[in-house]
């Protein structure tokens, strides 16, 4: 009955608090449309990259047009020195320079290696991949048409030796995000983060309101006393209703949102209800476990809201679990936002199955049975 | 010096002394992420990344590719498989992030000149292991595919070198214009660092402005400063600037000066750039604030802005490539134009010729919280009445004046 009542209570204290509304509604709703709209273009296509053509022949201008044609890359201005080439990508004006240097087609002339240097922005990696693979996949195909012109320059006993002998085909194939997109890629996180995150809000404004209040409200439902039962109802009654309101929520960002963005969605339905079961009541509990730190309701918005994109590193999927240092993988298993994060990722983007995100979801439930012990402990504490 | 500034000053370093918060975020979580962002990738380099190998064909050329894959600086291979399902499933529980598979009879094909076959696997739903993953088979499988070509026509008494020639006429050679070996750390450390920074300039501006009305001290803030509100905003929001802007040099010398970060600009105008980036922050959050002056509202604006500034930069995905409308509202952030100050000072060896636009850009946050400051004056006279009296900043007056506060928002709204 007590946990009835401390959840009709937590229910109406929410639905009347304007702050929460907003972080609810802005948080949930605007934020993940906004981030769906913010990286639709997904790849990159037609980057600026500057040519530096030092030998001026057809081979270099077909070179060029072969560049050109590749859908990463533009070709934003042919010049004559290096020098006004790197005028250009300090204006910001391109990306990437391409050198073919004067003995470019001499070079191809005589059978020998014709070098053409390639110097690529590292501003953002994301360039970088573009360009490499716009440059080599020119770079291939200047060989192939190139190539049976240069057998005369082979010993004549050589080329009838290996004219027919075939080489190895190699072949690259991405497993899951084939199209290589960034959305694809980063959304999926950041919508777990962001469940995360506003429900941690939304738990810290209301604890804050409560703290500041000495929590007399609560105990006008419970009755003052310092029971385990009390402390068992209050944790328990408050963790349904967010629980409940974040189910919904979920539907909107984890099930509708890639369906509607057209990001993966590999997991079977009941596969994320049973992921974000754990998931959802290990932050709840955590939120509650931190409510002593809530004292007012405004500042802890401002230390939880910094944490978002740390949160996002934590969870692996930028920079693998494997290479950070340890004190960092620690943290990561201690808190439900990475692990869930990671997990979700796993399960929807990569169809992975109850079983292959055991280590995860253990974890999780792992979580939940401590965050709720040390929930209760604090709401005993009042 | 002017005597009310002076006032002010000093009654807000008291109050940032008296509570915890300001305590945790001006210091504990500015040098966190210092910590955090400093030693999160390790040495900064992919290498040694799990991968596994399908030797199906299990021949000593089999085994020789298997070797080479693995004395990759980036590879390591962890496992062997017998079957391509058990690989398939390793990936999909993360255990390796990709696979090469070598078909059963591909020796014999490669050697009886019949089309044999390498596959390899990368992850790419972590974007950047799997491009790692990828480059770097590619760059040693090209070798590989050769090698029945190359053998033959040494057999044939051909040098290497002129069938090499003739197989790629043409090649390239790769040099990246800065960071050339692709170091995580050089890419991402410093400029994320200043993203969280600005996150937490703009919170703190926000709370600490809207605190003085949630707790009614407001009329108490303005009297300190002889009525003045500039000189109140300046001489509150003074002792924060000056913390932040320690913390951003301190930042800015431990990746560039202890971590040797390469910097090719100068690091006086990367800490010039730092100090506007965190002016142009509080001036941001002070606007935001004078437009609706209600703290537990436009705090989750504000906290959404500041995340909003770690997509807008333009560190991860390039600004210019999203949509117009994003594209333009992202100059209405200040860390966009402090990263193209970053950008052409660690990439370009800019001048400020190259940048000086982006510093004027600062600047120019500072103008629009400037003409709203009446605005705020009146928003802070509203319910100062009570709080006159207050002088010292206790708990205890805190929280007897809250219960006004909730009345005041709720009119404030109806309005």
């Amino acid at each position: 009955m007590k946990i009835l009542n401390v959840a009709l209570y937590e229910c109406k204290s929410i639905l009347h608090n304007l702050p929460i509304l907003m972080v609810l509604g802005g948080g949930i709703f605007l934020y993940g449309l906004l981030y769906n709209y913010m990286y639709s273009p997904n790849v990159l296509r037609d980057v600026p990259v500057v040519v530096v053509d030092e030998s001026h022949t057809p081979l270099s201008r077909h070179y060029i047009r072969l560049l050109d044609a590749t859908p990463q890359v533009r070709v934003q201005g042919v010049v004559n020195d290096l020098k006004e080439a790197r005028e250009r990508t300090r204006k910001g004006e391109a990306l990437g320079i391409t050198f073919l240097p004067a003995d470019f087609d001499e070079k191809v002339g005589k059978g020998d290696e014709a070098v053409f240097v390639t110097y690529n922005t590292t501003v953002a990696f994301l360039y970088y991949a573009a360009l490499k693979e716009a440059f080599s996949g020119a770079m291939l195909a200047l060989d192939d048409e190139v190539r049976p012109r240069q057998v005369v320059f082979l010993a004549s006993q050589v080329v009838p030796a290996i004219a027919n002998i075939r080489d190895i085909q190699v072949q690259g194939i991405a497993l899951y995000n084939e199209s290589g997109g960034y959305a694809s890629y980063l959304i999926p996180a950041v919508l777990m983060v962001i469940l995360f995150q506003t429900m941690l809000m939304v738990i810290s404004m209301r604890c804050g309101e409560e703290n500041e209040r000495r929590m007399r409200p609560l105990w006008r439902v419970t009755g003052h006393g310092s029971s385990w039962r009390t402390a068992v109802s209050i944790v328990i009654g408050k963790s349904v209703v967010y629980v409940g309101f974040y189910a919904l929520f979920s539907i909107f960002l984890i099930g509708l949102l890639p369906l509607v963005f057209d990001l993966p969605h590999l997991a079977d339905p009941l596969l994320l209800v049973q992921l974000l079961t754990p998931y959802l009541f290990a932050t709840v509990f955590f939120g509650l476990a931190c409510s002593p730190f809530f004292t007012d309701s405004d500042a802890p918005l401002l230390l939880i809201a910094f944490f978002s994109v740390g949160l996002l590193f934590l969870s692996g999927i930028s920079w693998p679990l494997e290479l950070m240092p340890w004190p960092w993988r620690v943290l990561h298993s201690l808190l439900p936002a990475p692990v869930g994060t990671l997990a979700f990722v796993k399960a929807n983007s990569m169809g992975a199955t109850l079983v292959d995100i055991s280590s995860e979801w253990s974890l999780l439930w792992m979580q939940c049975v401590a965050y709720f012990a040390l929930a209760c402990i604090v709401y005993k504490k009042y | 010096m002017n005597r009310d500034l002076i006032n002010v000053f000093l009654r807000e370093l008291r109050r940032m002394t008296s509570r915890r918060i300001y305590f945790a975020s001006c210091l504990v979580l500015p040098l966190f992420s210092l910590l955090f962002m400093a030693t999160l990738f390790g040495n900064g380099q992919m290498e040694d990344l799990p991968v596994g190998v399908v030797d199906e064909d299990n021949t000593s050329a089999s085994r020789e590719i298997a070797r080479r894959v693995d004395a990759t600086p980036t590879l390591r291979i962890t496992r062997h498989y017998a079957n391509e399902t058990e690989a398939r499933r390793d990936v999909q529980r993360k255990v390796i992030y990709g696979y090469l598979l070598i078909p059963s009879g591909f020796t014999e094909k490669a050697g009886n000149n019949q089309e044999a076959t390498l596959c390899y696997y990368y992850h790419n739903a972590m974007l950047s292991v799997g491009g790692e993953l990828r480059s770097t088979f590619e760059t040693l499988l090209k070798q590989v595919s050769v090698t029945p070509i190359v053998t033959q026509a040494m057999a044939m008494g051909a040098d290497e070198a002129s069938i090499t020639s003739f197989l790629m006429p043409i090649t390239e050679d790769d040099f990246p214009i800065y960071n050339q070996n692709r170091n995580y750390t050089i890419y991402l450390s410093q400029p994320f660092f200043f993203i969280f920074l600005q996150i937490l300039v703009l919170l703190v501006t926000t709370y600490a402005i809207g605190s003085e009305r949630k707790y009614g001290t407001g009329g108490d803030w303005l009297q300190s400063a002889g009525g003045n509100i500039g000189i109140a905003v300046v001489g509150k929001l003074l002792p924060s600037s000056i913390i932040f802007i320690c913390i951003g040099v301190l930042a800015n010398w431990v990746f560039f000066g202890w971590m040797q970060i390469p910097l090719s600009g100068s690091l006086w105008a990367m800490n010039l750039a730092a100090i506007l980036l965190i002016v142009a922050s509080q001036a941001l959050a002070l606007f935001l604030y004078s437009l609706f002056p209600v703290l537990g509202l436009v705090i989750s604006v504000v906290s959404m802005v500041g995340s909003l500034g770690a997509t807008l930069s333009g560190v991860t995905f390039p600004v210019a490539f999203m949509d117009a409308p994003v594209h333009a509202a992202s100059f209405l952030f200040p860390v966009r134009h402090f990263m193209e100050v970053v950008q052409s000072l660690l990439y370009e060896g800019g001048s400020l010729a190259d940048y000086g636009m982006s510093l004027i850009a600062l600047l120019l946050f500072l103008l629009p919280p400037a003409f709203l400051l009446p605005r705020l004056k009146k928003s802070i006279g509203l319910n100062s009445s009570t709080a006159l009296r207050s002088h010292k900043n206790s708990p205890s007056v805190y929280r007897e004046s809250i219960l006004e506060e909730g009345e005041g928002v709720e009119a404030i709204i109806q309005r």
